[in-house]
């Protein structure tokens, strides 16, 4: 059965605007989806949709195959949800916090208690369990909601930013538990970012969104196939051919656009045989920023 | 109702006593109606009695049972029966407005609505658990309202006529019938409002019309155009009892999550 199922899934605002334009995606259980797309792409509309928030225009959307629209409660059981509008109540402690969503998602008091305090622990803020929340940082805020969209051991997480407004070391110790949270528990993560270089490091999957529509969706080696399939051989040699197509960089590093890595032995057997010499040579396949740049237009090509 | 729903209630009372500004909001008014206004009233009849000879003559046109003891004890006796129910009401229209302006309209000015919709509660669940916050914490402000209001009252007419005055059955009527209805109307106005209202403010100025038919009220008794009997209290409180409950019904198949959270 799928985790999340997306059928041609639309919606357009009472103003007219189309935030979701026929989107369909299926994710298995355990995936880590990667949703990207610049502001304003429709990724917090699709999570809104998925979570019984709004109500599609057009197609259906699904959890576990308990529809989003038709069962809301039932879905939010099965959710975990962290978005920048989902805040919590500043007059409260971070563990009361946390016991008070533990109890209202039908935990026992000792139940939430246990679970919260391990969840602050996790997420480095045992010492401020007992500080009310309206002096916690940003940061710190970020990370009590992704330990309030797990108190309920949730089998999904949506999660719309979760990084946005925390430090370097911070944004790693979060990416890592969520790595963790699919491989060992089986959750399935929905991660809208626009932090790609981050979304590569976790995802087993990714869908770019522009516009509301979804450009691209697959493995990262299915978008490079689909969307931007050149890879850049990157070349320090000298005694060149002159008729070899490259460019050179600043650093005084060739880079000879190839088709496939089969390429690379040809290339070299050309410098060496014509009489050069060959100091270092590297692949670079295009990264998860060069397709999303590819799809949307904003680099012409892939580098 | 669940241990869910009773999570959301707890909570939401909990709130408003930690919120000052809230709390002494909840605290003024019932102080200045219940202990300052009938004080000075009291006070008033006893050091200037001539201001109350207008008084005397309505005390004649009451029926029999007020004109027993004193004339100062009688007319202690028609402001605690005739004058203060009018100023009570004020009490559980004005906890039940603030009450539900701040666990809707100022959860959705704060953004924890939105956390709190996506939890595993239907939003009849999470309504009902709103309404039921509001709407206790206005009983307990009216029923300790009501207490300090006849502690005062029985302390200085003690202390003044050397009796003390008994309330008449229309209290019962009150605190049981009229006092939980209009609460009621006031938290389905309020929630009804917070839908549009943007902050808890706007959704508080809506519920001062409610206030207009007590204060019609009010002007009727100062002019003996209109006296509060038992029977019309009874009747007014049947009757805002029925408009309460076909009003909160229809708030509530109204709602959606898409309504409830549009900015």
């Amino acid at each position: 059965m799928n985790a999340i199922t997306l059928i041609e899934l639309s919606k357009t605002y009472p103003g007219g605007k189309k935030a979701v334009d026929s989107v369909n995606i299926n994710l298995s259980p355990g995936e880590v989806f990667g949703f990207l797309g610049p502001n304003g792409a429709g990724k917090t509309t699709t999570v809104k949709l998925l979570g019984g928030m709004l109500r599609p225009t057009g197609g259906s959307c699904s959890i576990f195959a308990i529809d989003s629209v038709k069962e809301p409660e039932k879905v939010h059981a099965l959710c975990g949800v962290v978005t920048e509008h989902a805040q919590m109540y500043d007059s409260l402690t971070g563990i009361q916090n946390l016991m008070f969503y533990g109890s209202v998602y039908g935990l026992s008091s000792s139940e939430s208690q246990k679970r919260g305090l391990e969840l602050l622990n996790q997420l480095e803020l045992s010492e401020a369990k007992d500080q009310k929340l309206f002096s916690y940082s940003t940061g710190m805020r970020q990370r009590l909601s992704l330990a309030r969209s797990l108190i309920h051991q949730p089998k999904i997480l949506f999660l719309d930013e979760p990084t946005s407004g925390l430090d370097p070391e911070s944004a790693q110790n979060v990416h890592g538990m969520i790595r963790h949270l699919a491989k060992e528990k089986g959750i399935t993560v929905f991660l809208c970012t626009h932090q790609l270089r981050y979304a590569q490091e976790i995802c087993t999957r990714y869908g770019l969104m522009d516009k509301g529509r979804l450009l691209a969706e697959g493995t990262l080696d299915q978008l490079r196939t689909k969307v931007c399939s050149g890879a850049v051989m990157k070349i320090k040699a000298t005694g060149v051919p002159s008729d070899l197509s490259c460019h050179q960089t600043p650093e005084g590093v060739l880079e000879i656009p190839i088709q496939s890595e089969e390429e690379v032995p040809k290339t070299a057997r050309r410098i060496v045989e014509s009489g050069g010499n060959i100091y270092h040579i590297s692949t670079k396949l295009p990264s998860l920023e060069d397709i999303y740049f590819h799809l949307t237009n904003r680099k012409e090509n892939c580098r | 109702m669940n241990t869910q729903m009773a999570a959301i209630i707890k909570k939401d009372m909990q709130s408003i006593t930690s919120n000052k500004r809230m709390f002494a909001t909840l605290l003024i008014v019932p102080i200045v109606l219940t202990i300052f206004l009938p004080s000075v009233f009291i006070l008033t009849l006893y050091f200037v009695p001539e201001e109350g000879e207008e008084l005397l003559q309505l005390l004649e046109t009451l029926p029999l049972p007020l004109q027993s003891g004193s004339s100062l004890q009688s007319m202690i006796l028609l402001m605690l029966n005739f004058i203060l129910p009018g100023f009570f009401l004020m009490i559980p229209i004005m906890a039940s407005s603030v009450m539900s302006a701040a666990s809707f309209v100022g959860e959705k000015e704060k953004r924890t609505l939105e956390t709190l919709l996506y939890c595993p509660l239907s939003l009849k669940q999470i309504f009902r658990s709103k309404v039921t916050a509001s709407f206790l914490i206005s009983m307990v402000v009216s029923g300790i309202s009501f207490a300090a209001m006849l502690v005062v009252v029985e302390a200085l007419s003690y202390t003044i006529t050397g009796g003390f005055v008994l309330p008449d059955i229309k209290w019962i009527f009150i605190l049981f019938l009229v006092a939980p209805a209009i609460s009621l109307i006031a938290i389905t106005l309020i929630v009804r409002m917070s839908a549009k209202a943007q902050s808890v403010e706007d959704a508080q100025q809506g519920a001062v019309f409610l206030l207009i038919p007590v204060l019609l009220l009010l002007i009727g008794q100062f002019t003996g155009i209109l006296l509060i009997s038992s029977w019309l209290l009874l009747s007014i409180g049947i009757l805002c009892a029925f408009a309460a409950v076909i009003l909160l019904n229809k708030s509530m198949s109204h709602f959606q999550y898409e309504t409830l959270l549009k900015n």
